[in-house]
């Protein structure tokens, strides 16, 4: 792994040193252009002065599946008929392969006081807003820049103390299969009981893989606790998960295969698709997805519990060090708008990322009920001490 | 030869071996020992061998160490004796169907792995094809998927094309004569194999078994897609504690002691060529 990791960040240094030798080589274009009669500013000073009438391009890091792709091939566009003066340059980052190697460039760059490394807006889940916030590279927003940002829940931004916006969200629910399980529990004991009824016929992920089995998992260990507790990152609260940490081993021998929980938030689907389980912890926006590609039968239904699964927004993150932050804020303004918002619940199959009562009467009848009871699960680095008890007491009791 | 023109051949020697000798360098040797230099870091800041006590006294730990050499020395026992069977059939054998086997025992090699592992997950899964036929006939198949079972498998699949491969150049390499002188002497099936093709292949067996076993010990995919939660293979457990638990020190710990597990072999393997070595000179 450390090898691997070493090539990458071998090769993220060389395409580093390769956009800038780019970046020269535009100049070089530029100071070209400079010399005919009709001289334009350098490409430097055109970054800078939006006002000079060329737009300035800021570029945008994402990683996720295809459909976070389609979302921004669909938004940016939007953006850009509306403001002609920012352009938005995408890059994609496939799932799994580049979030980490992306991160590392911002702190490479941010290290060797090579300022942004050209990465102005970033995108991921809440743990590189956390890291991120300790080394210091992610701005802190506000309301006077980015005016919309009043559209989201003041606690949800409290939760990443504004460091970055929440733009998108799903929850984990239970999947059930409906026409095995006419009447699916509705809170966190009657699932419990149900588990322990119906042996072998529930199933959750290895939590350390996807995020549907982690959220039942630190459900479970926080069922007992206080409510305030799941933003609490202090470790002086992971004495009190032995009650939680208890129940999950007993409850080994009623799950799938008595004790397999299998990879990836996928591998509970693949499942409950070809019938070994009836009931499954799974991300909303994973199921409706697969429903309306055909992957994942009809019959499959979805409901949310007392107290509820994990919900997890989706960040946009703005480098502290870019020089484009004006451009960022404005797109950002843009993505925070109840139309934006009503294109992401409708690619995404999400649950918007401001609130609820700011959009349209149309959406807020699609989510009642559904969107409802997911809680925000902040930990901090306690999601690691709990993957790591987990794989100790629970997969190798 | 003079004495000058010696030392210009050893010159061009050194010349012509340092570029392999650099790359060697750069992407082992130092990787390797900055490895060990990281793992020596103590969690609680000094430096020591605590990390590697902790791969011995941590339960978990040492379930996973005592699994993945299991299923290494199984897998390295099952593949070994699939190719060499595979190899002598097609060394002494004539007829369509070798001819068919030669032509498609390389298949395997070619299909991606990640592809490979969940067609495997699809034949053999509980509610997979294969147990869905064996069902009509009342059979049940015991879990295969998320077993060790499953590991096993899918370590054959990925590596008998290429031990077979090398095992059947060599029996190639054997000639019919040696073969055929032994039999003229009156040596019977067994004694022309146990006196004649198994020495005479043995050094290749050994660069098969080499490759098996290294490719073994450090497999991921179908570990971490087959394999049960616990006990884990060490590659799986070294990603684990890499990238979620983010103990790059452990990691290094972990990933440094699979390498002597490797050089334990690559040992045996190098004394042996350097035994033939040293009689045929």
């Amino acid at each position: 792994m450390i090898r691997v990791k070493k090539g990458l960040t071998a090769v993220s240094a060389m395409t580093l040193s390769l956009a800038v030798l780019a970046g020269c080589g535009a100049n070089n274009d530029n100071t070209n252009d400079a010399s005919s009669p009709s001289a334009s500013p350098s490409a430097s000073q055109s970054a800078s002065a939006p006002a000079s009438g060329e737009p300035v391009e800021f570029q945008f890091y994402f990683t996720g599946s295809q459909n976070v792709k389609d979302l921004w091939d669909t938004l940016i566009p939007m953006f850009e008929k509306e403001n002609s003066n920012v352009k938005v340059k995408p890059v994609y980052i496939p799932s799994g392969t580049g979030a980490q190697p992306t991160y590392d460039r911002i702190l490479a760059a941010k290290q060797a006081g090579k300022g942004s490394g050209d990465i102005d807006l970033y995108e991921d889940g809440v743990n590189y807003v956390t890291l991120g916030g300790k080394d210091d590279v992610w701005q802190t927003l506000d309301a006077s820049a980015i005016p919309n940002l009043s559209n989201i829940d003041p606690k949800t931004m409290q939760d990443v103390t504004n460091l970055a916006v929440p733009y998108r969200s799903s929850a984990v629910v239970l999947a059930y299969n409906s026409e095995k399980v006419t009447n699916p529990p509705t809170t966190l004991d009657g699932l419990l009981d149900w588990i322990k009824a119906n042996p072998e016929k529930f199933a959750y992920n290895d939590p350390s893989t996807g995020g549907a089995g982690s959220s039942f998992v630190s459900t479970v260990l926080y069922k007992d606790l206080p409510e305030d507790a799941i933003h609490d990152s202090d470790p002086a609260i992971m004495q009190q998960w032995d009650s939680g940490f208890n129940t999950l081993k007993d409850l080994g021998k009623y799950v799938y295969g008595k004790g397999i929980y299998p990879k990836k938030n996928q591998g509970t689907l693949d499942l409950l698709q070809n019938g070994e389980v009836d009931m499954i912890t799974a991300w909303s926006d994973m199921v409706l997805q697969q429903q309306n590609e055909g992957l994942l039968s009809k019959s499959i239904k979805m409901q949310q519990i007392t107290p509820g699964f994990n919900g997890g927004p989706t960040y946009l993150m703005v480098n502290k060090l870019s020089d484009k932050k004006d451009a960022v804020y404005q797109f950002l303004n843009f993505v925070l708008s109840p139309e934006a918002q009503a294109v992401i619940v409708d690619k995404m199959n999400g649950f918007p990322g401001i609130e609820l009562s700011r959009m349209s009467q149309e959406m807020q009848d699609k989510f009642k009920g559904v969107s409802e009871g997911f809680r925000t699960f902040n930990l901090g680095d306690l999601g690691t001490e709990i993957n790591k008890r987990w794989q100790s007491d629970v997969a190798a009791q | 030869m003079s004495k000058g023109q010696g030392r210009k051949q050893a010159i061009l020697g050194l010349i012509m071996v340092s570029p392999s000798f650099l790359l060697l360098l750069i992407v082992v040797v130092l990787p390797i020992a900055q490895s060990f230099v990281v793992s020596l870091r103590e969690e609680s800041g000094g430096i020591g061998l605590g990390r590697y006590a902790y791969l011995f006294e941590d339960k978990g730990m040492r379930d996973n160490l005592i699994f993945t050499l299991r299923i290494t020395l199984v897998s390295c026992a099952l593949v070994l004796a699939v190719s060499y069977a595979m190899a002598l059939y097609m060394r002494f054998s004539d007829g369509r169907l070798v001819d068919w086997i030669r032509r498609t025992y390389m298949i395997p090699l070619f299909i991606p792995g990640v592809i490979a592992t969940y067609g495997l997950m699809n034949l053999l899964g509980n509610h997979g094809w294969l147990s869905r036929f064996l069902l009509v006939f009342g059979i049940e198949l015991p879990r295969i998927i998320f077993d060790q079972k499953g590991i096993i498998i899918a370590n054959l699949w990925f590596n008998i094309p290429f031990a077979t491969m090398l095992l059947s150049s060599a029996m190639a390499g054997i000639p019919a004569s040696v073969i055929e002188s032994a039999r003229d002497v009156g040596a019977g099936k067994l004694a022309i194999f146990f006196r004649v093709i198994f020495p005479l292949s043995f050094k290749t067996f050994l660069v098969a078994l080499t490759f098996v076993f290294m490719g073994v010990i450090g497999s991921f995919t179908a570990p971490f897609l087959l394999g049960p939660n616990a006990p884990q293979m060490l590659g799986v457990s070294m990603e684990q504690i890499f990238g979620v638990f983010r103990e790059r020190e452990q990691a290094a710990a972990l990933a440094f002691f699979t390498f002597l597990l490797c050089s334990a072999l690559g040992y045996f393997y190098i004394r042996s060529m350097a035994q033939e070595e040293a009689s045929r000179s």
